[in-house]
This record gives C-alpha cells, sequence and structure tokens, in this order.
C-alpha cells in the first residue's frame, strides 16, 4: 500500500568498499512517493555508487535496501527494475537512428506471438509511446520520428516515460539538466514536475545545480566523501545551507575571504 | 529588459511532413536512381549496332537470355548481400563471406561425389607406429538435401565460432573475419587436394568434377531414373515405345506446340531468305535515286514489290521429335536439386518463346528455358529478411545493437546473441550461395567466391546500409545488389569501351553512396 508516510525505498547505513576504498560509508536516505529528493555533492562525493548500488549494479557491502518496507537483495539491474527502480542515466539508452516507438519498447516490444520472430504491433505501440509522453508534457506528432532528430529536452521525456510507462514507483534521474541548454533544462524539470503530480511516483534527483534542486526538489540529502552530511525538506534548509553543503561542508564564507 | 512571449513549441521547429518530400527523403531514392540509370544503360547499349531504335528494352540486355543471365548475376549477390548487410547493421563485417563460399561448395560437391564419414583416427602399433583410421559413420550415397545438411553444419558452426569469439573477446570482426577468410580457403584447398587425389596424378585438383547432373535426373517410366540428356538420346525405338503409354491428349498437344514452332521457325528463315534477297535490289533502288534514272527506280521498285521467294518448308515432326519433347517436360526426380539449381518461371518462358520473337533462335530451340532458381532463392531470402528487420522484435534488436549497443543492452537487448546469429545467418546465405552454384553446373572449385564477400559489402552499401551500423533497409540491399550486378553487365555491352570499367565506376558509387549515407546518418543523429 503505497501511503505518503511511508518511504517508498529506504537505505539503512549502506556501506560499499571497493578493494580499500570506501566508497559509501554508512549511507541512510528515506525517499517518499510523489516527492522528489535530491541528491546533491561534489564530484566523486559517492552518488553515483549509491545509485548504483539502488539500481543494482552494484551489490553493497554491507547494510539494508528497502523498498516498501521489505528487505530487498539485488542481484542485477533486471531485479531492480522488476520490483520497479527506474534509472535514467545521462546517455539516457537510446537509439538515435531508430524512431520515438522502436526506442520508447526497446526490448520490450509488444508483438503478435511468442519468441523473437514475433510480428510488432506497430499501432498499439506508437498509441501508447504519443500517450504515456503526453501524460509528462511532451506532445509528440510523430512516433516513426528518429530520436536523433529530437531535442534534449524531448529525449530525456522519452527515457523517463518510458520507465514510468514500464513499472518504475521510484525514478532515478542521474543528472538530466547536464548537458543541455537552458530552456531544455527547464523543460526537463517540467516533466520532472508532471512526474512528481502523478503521485505515487518517488523520484531521485541527482544534480550539481542548486538552483535546480530548489525548484522542484521537496527533500534534499548531502553527500560528501560517502557520508551524508545533511538533509531535510526545502522548508528547514536556507539557501546559504544548501550552497555549504554542496561544496562538502566548506563555508563559502572562507572561500570568498580566500578570494578576497 | 525585452522579451517576447511566443507560443512556440519544441515541434513547430519540425517541418509537417510532406508525402513527396519525405519520400525523396527516402534513404533509397538515389541507389534507385542509379539502378534505373543503369537499366537504361544495359538496355540502349545492348541493342545491335545495326538497328536503330530508341526503345531501350529492345537490346540483348533485356532478350529472354540477357535477363536470365542478368538476373542470376544479381539474384547470387544479392543473396550474400543480404547476410552481409543485416550484419552491416548489426555493427559487425563479416569477411569471409567469400571463402565461405568456396568451402560450402567443396563440401557439398565432395560429399554428393564420394560419400560422407566420420572416421576416428588413431595411432596403431602394429608394424611400427602409423596413423589408422576407425570409420564410425559412412554413407555412400548422399542425397542433395542431406549433402546441404551436411554442408550448413559446418558453415553455421564455424559461423557461431566467428561471432563467438568476436563477442567474447571484443575483438573487431575485421580481424577474426580476415583469419576467417585465409583459413576457410586455404582449409578447402587442402581438403580438395586430399580427397581429389588420383594413383596417377602427382599432385590432387582444386576443381571436382564429375557430380552427375542431379537436377536433370528424372524418373522416366519403363526405364528408371536416368539422366534427362542420356534419356532424350535412347536409341529411337526406345522413344518411340515410350510414346506408347502416353496418353493422347499428352501427344496431341506436343504435337501442336512441335508444329507451331516449326511452322514459326519456317516463316522466319524465309524471311531471313526475303530480307538477303531484298537487300541487294534495294541498295540497287538507291544507287539509282542518286542517279536519278527514272526508269531504273521504276523497275527495281516493281521488282522489289513482286519479289517472291519459296517459302520454306515446316520441318515435320516425327515421334521422336515428340518423345524428346516430352522428355523435356517430365519432372526432375530429385525436387531438392531441382530447386537450387533448376529454372524457375518456366511456363512463363514458354509462354513468350514467340509472341515476342524474343527467346528463339534459327533451330527453333529456345535461349531461355526460365529464370535460374537462385532469383527465386534471392526473393523468398528477401522478402524473409524485410519481415525479420522491418516488422519484428529481432528486427528492433539488430537495429538498436548496431545503433546503440550500450543502449541496447540496457534496455535487456541479448546483443551476443542477436550479433553471434547474425554471423550464423552470413554463413548460411554463403552456404545458400554455394549451393545454387554447386547444383547448377554440378562443378566445384577451391577458389569459387574469390572476392565476393567485398562485392557483398559494396552491394550494401550501394544500398544505403551505414558502415557504423544502425541504419538501413532491406529494400536498399536489393537495390545495392541490382546496381552492383547491371554494372558489371551493362559496361560489358558498351561498345569500344574497356569492360573493366565497371569497376572504376562502381568505385565512384561506393564512395559517393558512402558520403550520402553518412550524410544522412548525421542528418538523423542531430549532428547536422
Amino acid at each position: 500500500m503505497i501511503s505518503k508516510s511511508n518511504p517508498l525505498i529506504e537505505t539503512k547505513d549502506l556501506v560499499k568498499k571497493f578493494g580499500s576504498f570506501t566508497a559509501l560509508n554508512g549511507v541512510s536516505l528515506k525517499v517518499y512517493p510523489g516527492e522528489v529528493h535530491a541528491l546533491l555533492g561534489d564530484n566523486g562525493a559517492g552518488k553515483s555508487t549509491l545509485i548504483k548500488a539502488l539500481s543494482g549494479v552494484h551489490q553493497p557491502t554491507s547494510g539494508k535496501i528497502l523498498v516498501e518496507g521489505n528487505e530487498t537483495k539485488f542481484n542485477s539491474p533486471r531485479d531492480a527494475s522488476e520490483v520497479g527502480i527506474g534509472t535514467v542515466y545521462q546517455d539516457l539508452a537510446l537509439n538515435s537512428l531508430t524512431s520515438v516507438t522502436r526506442n520508447f519498447f526497446l526490448g520490450r516490444e509488444l508483438k503478435f506471438g511468442k519468441g523473437p520472430f514475433g510480428i510488432l504491433k506497430m499501432q498499439k505501440m506508437h498509441n501508447i509511446a504519443i500517450e504515456e509522453m503526453a501524460k509528462i508534457g511532451i506532445k509528440i506528432e510523430d512516433p516513426e520520428q528518429p530520436v536523433g532528430t529530437m531535442s534534449g529536452g524531448q529525449r530525456q521525456t522519452l527515457a523517463i516515460a518510458r520507465a514510468i510507462y514500464f513499472g518504475a514507483k521510484v525514478l532515478i534521474l542521474d543528472e538530466p539538466t547536464s548537458a543541455l541548454g537552458q530552456k531544455q533544462q527547464m523543460e526537463v524539470l517540467k516533466t520532472i514536475k508532471k512526474v512528481q503530480q502523478l503521485g505515487n511516483i518517488a523520484i531521485i534527483l541527482i544534480t550539481h545545480n542548486e538552483i535546480h534542486a530548489r525548484l522542484i526538489a521537496d527533500r534534499y540529502t548531502f553527500i560528501s566523501l560517502g557520508e551524508v552530511i545533511g538533509s531535510g525538506t526545502s522548508k528547514d534548509l536556507e539557501g546559504d545551507d544548501i550552497r555549504r553543503l554542496m561544496a562538502g561542508g566548506a563555508e563559502v564564507g572562507d572561500l570568498a575571504k580566500e578570494l578576497a | 529588459m525585452s522579451s517576447s512571449k511566443t507560443s512556440r513549441k519544441e515541434s513547430d521547429r519540425h517541418n509537417p511532413k510532406n508525402s513527396l518530400i519525405s519520400m525523396i527523403s527516402r534513404p533509397e531514392i538515389g541507389p534507385i536512381g542509379v539502378m534505373i540509370l543503369l537499366f537504361g544503360m544495359l538496355g540502349y547499349f545492348s541493342i545491335p549496332a545495326s538497328e536503330t531504335t530508341w526503345n531501350p528494352f529492345a537490346g540483348e540486355g533485356f532478350n529472354a537470355l540477357g535477363i536470365r543471365n542478368n538476373l542470376r548475376v544479381i539474384s547470387q549477390l544479392g543473396i550474400i548481400a543480404l547476410g552481409a548487410g543485416l550484419l552491416i547493421i548489426a555493427g559487425e563485417f563479416d569477411l569471409s563471406i567469400g571463402s565461405m563460399i568456396g568451402f560450402a561448395g567443396a563440401c557439398m560437391a565432395m560429399t554428393l561425389r564420394w560419400g560422407f564419414s566420420i572416421v576416428l583416427p588413431y595411432i596403431s602399433f602394429d608394424g611400427g607406429a602409423h596413423l589408422e583410421f576407425y570409420t564410425l559413420l559412412h554413407i555412400p550415397d548422399v542425397s542433395p538435401i542431406l549433402a546441404i545438411f551436411i554442408t550448413l553444419c559446418f558453415t553455421i558452426t564455424f559461423g557461431w565460432i566467428q561471432g563467438f569469439i568476436i563477442v567474447r573477446s571484443g575483438l573487431p570482426s575485421f580481424i577474426v573475419t580476415l583469419g576467417g577468410l585465409f583459413f576457410l580457403r586455404g582449409l578447402t584447398e587442402v581438403s580438395l587436394r586430399s580427397f581429389n587425389h588420383r594413383p596417377d596424378q602427382a599432385k590432387g585438383a582444386t576443381t571436382v568434377t564429375e557430380i552427375p547432373d542431379i537436377k536433370n535426373i528424372i524418373n522416366l517410366p519403363g526405364y528408371g531414373e536416368m539422366e534427362r540428356e542420356a534419356a532424350k538420346y535412347l536409341p529411337e525405338t526406345d522413344l518411340i515405345s515410350i510414346l506408347k503409354n502416353l496418353p493422347s491428349d499428352v501427344i496431341t498437344k506436343i504435337t501442336e506446340r512441335l508444329e507451331y514452332t516449326s511452322q514459326r521457325v519456317a516463316e522466319a528463315k524465309t524471311d531471313l531468305l526475303i530480307a538477303k534477297g531484298v537487300k541487294p535490289l534495294e541498295k540497287a533502288l538507291e544507287n539509282a535515286i542518286a542517279s536519278d534514272n527514272e526508269f531504273m527506280i521504276k523497275t527495281i521498285q516493281d521488282k522489289i514489290e513482286n519479289f517472291k521467294i519459296d517459302p520454306v518448308t515446316p520441318k515435320t515432326v516425327t515421334d521422336v521429335d515428340i518423345a524428346r519433347a516430352y522428355i523435356d517436360t517430365i519432372g526432375s526426380a530429385r525436387p531438392v536439386a531441382d530447386f537450387f539449381g533448376g529454372n524457375i518461371l518456366e511456363p512463363i518462358f514458354d509462354w513468350l518463346y514467340f509472341p515476342v520473337d524474343w527467346n528463339v533462335n534459327n533451330f527453333g530451340n529456345q535461349f531461355a528455358p526460365g529464370l535460374y532458381s537462385c532469383v527465386m532463392i534471392w526473393v523468398i531470402l528477401s522478402l524473409v529478411c524485410y519481415i525479420v528487420l522491418s516488422k519484428t522484435q529481432v528486427g528492433n534488436w539488430i537495429y538498436s545493437t548496431g545503433g546503440n549497443l550500450s543502449a541496447a543492452q540496457a534496455n535487456g537487448v541479448p546483443t551476443n546473441k542477436v550479433k553471434i546469429s547474425l554471423f550464423m545467418f552470413s554463413a548460411f546465405c554463403a552456404t545458400l550461395f554455394a549451393t545454387c552454384q554447386v547444383f547448377e553446373v554440378n562443378t566445384s572449385d577451391a577458389a569459387k567466391g574469390n572476392l565476393k564477400e567485398l562485392e557483398a559489402i559494396a552491394a550494401a552499401v550501394i544500398g544505403g546500409i551505414v558502415m557504423t551500423g544502425g541504419f538501413g533497409t532491406i529494400l536498399g540491399i536489393i537495390v545495392g545488389a541490382f546496381i552492383f550486378g547491371l554494372a558489371k553487365e551493362a559496361f560489358f555491352y558498351i561498345p569500344g569501351i574497356d569492360g573493366s570499367f565497371y569497376r572504376v565506376f562502381l568505385g565512384f558509387v561506393i564512395i559517393a553512396s558512402a558520403l550520402l549515407n553518412e550524410n544522412i546518418r548525421k542528418r538523423i543523429m542531430g549532428n547536422i
């Protein structure tokens, strides 16, 4: 049962070691449905390791991952996507040369008959792709349009719509606004807002950009050197706090003094 | 600060689709243009020099024999281009296709000629250590279908091995299949020489001959199975006795047909004689007109008008002729061999026998009994490939494997299986090519298929396949094969030009197509 007060996904003291290197040193985190949870931190802070643990790419050394209150172990990305964790990586996993529909259903095509030689239900897939993308705010005129001809924001939407359609309850977005122009960044943020308004999906947003985080995030977790150095809701945190925590806890004021 | 509020959306930046523009911007449109140009060239230049006509289809390139031979070249290339093309769409290469053709042909010819055995070598110490062989299985008489099956076992396994090595090691397919190219060609030569070694020869031959004309083995009532040609040259009394068991309507039909044929041949010969007689008169008439001799003009014109010649009497149809014609109509007793090496569309070629004076020589024999079977196999294979690539799940997997490998893997596409299967498919196509060849000509040579791998890749590129993968269509591959095959023929017909110019031409076409393909790819990728 999904309720606003219970976290959809939760980590408890997650530790991940690569040999002698400790990438994550006891990270705890709660993500609620209908919320955008911004995961902030500098390069190398351990954000990527954390989301890879959540999406089944890495197996944690110790600690727990709970999905809807039940402890879960992921041996592969497939396990994670089966319990409803959809990850949209930076490269979006799209094939630019083929159509929107072919990308939307890549690897999970609807078809007549069993086996890989089943004939595709093209029209049905076209309709679903258009519909699902319209739900989160992008109208596609031509589902046969190659993905390469779409804007960066539209591609992001396609990847998000795909993850949601295939049952993602937790959506992990890995720096969705990086490498985009200003206008397209806003488009992506609008899309995320739309997903948030659907109400039943928890969003983990990894970003570098505090402005974007402040525009849409409901809750923040700051990571530095593999540890959580601060967290809170958007009401709890002031702008300066966010900036300070993002820089790994260093006082921006100190920096200003140094530069002066 | 000023800002203009616009309601423009991202989708407004794409021009609405116009059916004409979307047709012109299809990637196949350039190649189709070249194909039409080549069709025109082939037709026009194959018109004999003495005739003047603007109709390109009057040329020898498009008479029955021309079509038969041109389509054979095109379809053989088309078969392997499908294998090579699909593999390139999935982002890999196969350079071993040509050697695979040689290997498959040799393997098939050897099993047809000497049979098939599985032997176990072991070291025997009786009378000094030496190698002996224990025969596990020996099939002396291999049927065509078994020969094809045995060959496919070898070639598809080899395709799997190549694919497996490439997928597992991550080596470029270029290098692995280059190894395959040398390995298979060498293996073919070595095994042919060692099997084909008669005691009176110093070295074995790399050619297998003396395979019976399997596709033309027929079951002659009362005589059992024999080759068609042998049946036709049975003693005449035997031939006549065959007719006795035939229903009368069959005999009537054959007789009518033969009588019609000899009638038409006689008419053609008569026309020829008249033409021969009139020609000097016409020349004289020209001279008379030049010298303004009115009397002469009138006399010669009268002569031309009243020119008469005894019509050639049609050859009488004998019972032996009927029996031989009947033997020609008997279906093959080896349908598999006939399927790959025989002819197709024979009724159509029969029907077009005389009406257009297009398929017959002065002896009343057809130039072309039909099209080669490999045309049909190409058509079937193209249809299957089209459906698989454009309409099925596997098709989407093939495109994504070549288009963006990591994206395909991230979405759960079994990219390794896709690649290995396509290496096996390309080996399968090479085997089909070899099968058609072996059953058509009943010989095999270790040098068969030399350079065919490059021709196949060239045809695919001309047809709009992008070398980096992920882009291309079956229609494109078909058009590419047409262009390659037609260029080979068309340049041969141009008088006063070296036939090898077709290679120069194709070199241009390949580079131009590759540039065009890359341009289209970049436009789609959004880099332009």
